[in-house]
């Protein structure tokens, strides 16, 4: 972690990501010139349609996606010049289950902590603890395939903190999950936003916005369209999903 | 109606047990990390960002072991029958029939050609299928989120490939042994060959599963170049039986030094050159291996 407190957790600066079409398609902007600053301890709301952006602009924070102009720092540690370092600091739950269906909780933590280096003593003692955290004992050792969908969630949560990342990212993590199993992923993902971590959410339950995020962040066609504080959007008695409307609606008709 | 898995997390009450996990979890972690600067190293997490990521290519290798092991009778059952049912045919059904081939028994001059058929198959399958099923289900992603450098991918994932190719290398010679249909001459060259041709086709293997879109294009390779080269390399025939015109094309085929190179190993018996031999499995292995390393640098179809 960076001895400088005023450093951003995550910064952003002007970033673009073109994919290439091929001789067939045309090239596609997905982010068109972004700039985010985000202080460490925030839980940051990034919101946004389909197709707008979002999980492009996490692909190239985690290093899943390269940008193609711009810079992005996490803790002041520039994700491409200095990636190793970079990777250490930001965890990633994606939204996708991108993990190999017969291996158990425990051995998806196992492994990605082996992916980060850490020692076989350090990662089975932090393994215990998130099991433990994320109420997975009983779970520990069957098969991600037959959990049910909030167990698979919670395993996933516990496999990108496995290596205590500075800066979580949560891409829909409460995707299939029932009301009761998100209620109880919210109180743990206010808890760690407590303990310090910093958290960039996406979601497309503006409920989980508006009870989990201080700051926000709308992103449409690439760009930022809007940004602020909680409250900010909800000034005028609107709730998050009534300004987040209102936002897309305005910047699709510009 | 209270759902069983929720009986801790639902109410609240687990968050307050996650209070008292939290603050240890965090601080046993950050304690290994001052000791690690306190036994020498000068930055809080330097075991995982400089350097090799040695824990990190371990991982890699344990895991394609338990795959591995996970569907032995696929990856290790299968080919030691195979290799026992060739002992059966070309030893003691054919080899019986046929005088000694080259001065050495016919299950002796073929047998190696079969190990090596076994690791072909072994390695490039491993790698190949190991790597497109990531990319088509993203499991890619965990290695691309981690701390790994080019390189190290490259490393881990081939030798995850070759450890695999290894243990039916060793299973074959076993039987082989047993039967006697072989012995081992040079094991330091038989673990360099079978090393270095595991090596070259779970680097294939790679290419291959990342330009495929498909299960059809991902068998391709292996049937219109590896098969076919494989069968024409000298493995169940020596090059002395062949008319000029195939015997010098034969010796352009890079499958009659690897099956050459074990044969040596196993048997003592060369037919081709082994400086040429050798020249060509090291300078594939090197052609191979900066090409992979390029195409994990540039993120062709991986990375987008």
């Amino acid at each position: 972690m960076s001895d400088n407190t005023n450093v951003p957790m995550l910064e952003i600066r002007d970033l673009v990501k073109v994919y290439k079409g091929g001789k067939k398609k045309d090239d596609k902007t997905a982010v068109d010139g972004i700039n985010l600053s985000i202080p460490r301890g925030a839980f940051f709301g990034l919101l946004g349609p389909n197709g707008a952006g979002k999980s492009t602009t996490i692909h190239c924070i985690t290093g899943i996606a390269q940008p193609t102009t711009g810079q992005i720092l996490i803790d002041g540690v520039d994700v491409v010049a200095d990636y190793k370092l970079a990777r250490t600091k930001v965890g990633l739950s994606p939204q996708e289950f991108n993990v190999d269906i017969f291996s158990t909780p425990v051995e998806l933590m196992d492994y990605m902590g082996g992916y980060y280096g850490i020692p076989q003593e350090a990662k089975m003692k932090r393994i215990n603890e998130l099991i433990a955290q994320f109420d997975l004992e009983e779970h520990r050792n069957v098969k991600f395939q037959k959990l049910s969908g909030g167990l698979k969630r919670r395993a996933m949560l516990g496999r990108a903190l496995v290596h205590t990342p500075d800066l979580l990212i949560l891409d829909e993590p409460t995707a299939g999950v029932d009301v009761e199993q998100r209620r109880a992923l919210w109180a743990y993902l206010k808890k760690l936003n407590e303990d310090g971590k910093t958290i960039i959410l996406t979601s497309h339950y503006l409920e989980e916005i508006q009870y989990l995020c201080r700051d926000i962040a709308i992103i449409n066609h690439g760009k930022i369209v809007a940004s602020g504080t909680k409250e900010e959007f909800m000034k005028d008695g609107k709730s998050i999903e009534e300004a987040y409307l209102a936002v897309i609606s305005e910047s699709d008709n510009k | 109606m209270q759902n069983p898995e929720n009986k801790k997390m639902a109410g609240g009450s687990v968050v307050d047990e996650m209070r008292g996990a939290q603050e240890p979890a965090t601080e046993a972690y950050r304690a290994y990390d001052e000791e690690q600067v306190r036994s020498g190293n000068k930055a809080v997490r330097q075991h995982r960002t400089t350097g090799v990521n040695w824990i990190g290519l371990y991982t890699m290798l344990r895991r394609e072991v338990k795959r591995t092991l996970r569907v032995s009778i696929q990856t290790l059952a299968a080919p030691v029958i195979s290799a026992a049912l060739y002992i059966f045919i070309f030893g003691t059904v054919i080899g019986t029939k046929i005088d000694d081939f080259a001065g050495v028994p016919y299950i002796s001059f073929v047998f190696p050609g079969v190990l090596m058929l076994s690791i072909i198959n072994a390695s490039f399958s491993s790698a190949s299928s190991a790597l497109f099923f990531m990319k088509f289900t993203r499991g890619i992603e965990e290695i691309l989120i981690t701390p790994f450098s080019y390189l190290e991918m490259l490393v881990g994932f081939v030798g995850s490939a070759v450890a695999r190719a290894m243990i039916v290398a060793f299973l074959i010679l076993i039987v082989g042994v047993l039967f006697g249909a072989v012995t081992l001459t040079n094991p330091l060259m038989f673990i360099f060959y079978v090393a270095a041709i595991s090596a070259i086709f779970a680097m294939l293997g790679i290419i291959v599963a990342l330009w495929a879109e498909g299960f059809e294009q991902l068998q391709m390779l292996n049937t219109f170049v590896i098969t076919p080269l494989t069968y024409l390399g000298g493995i169940f025939y020596s090059i002395t039986m062949l008319p000029a015109l195939a015997a010098q094309i034969t010796v352009l085929n890079p499958f009659f030094y690897f099956a050459d190179g074990i044969r040596g190993a196993m048997i003592g018996y060369h037919e081709a050159n082994q400086l040429v031999g050798l020249v060509i499995t090291v300078g594939l292995v090197l052609v191979l291996g900066t090409l992979v390393t390029q195409i994990f640098k540039r993120g062709w179809k991986i990375r987008a």
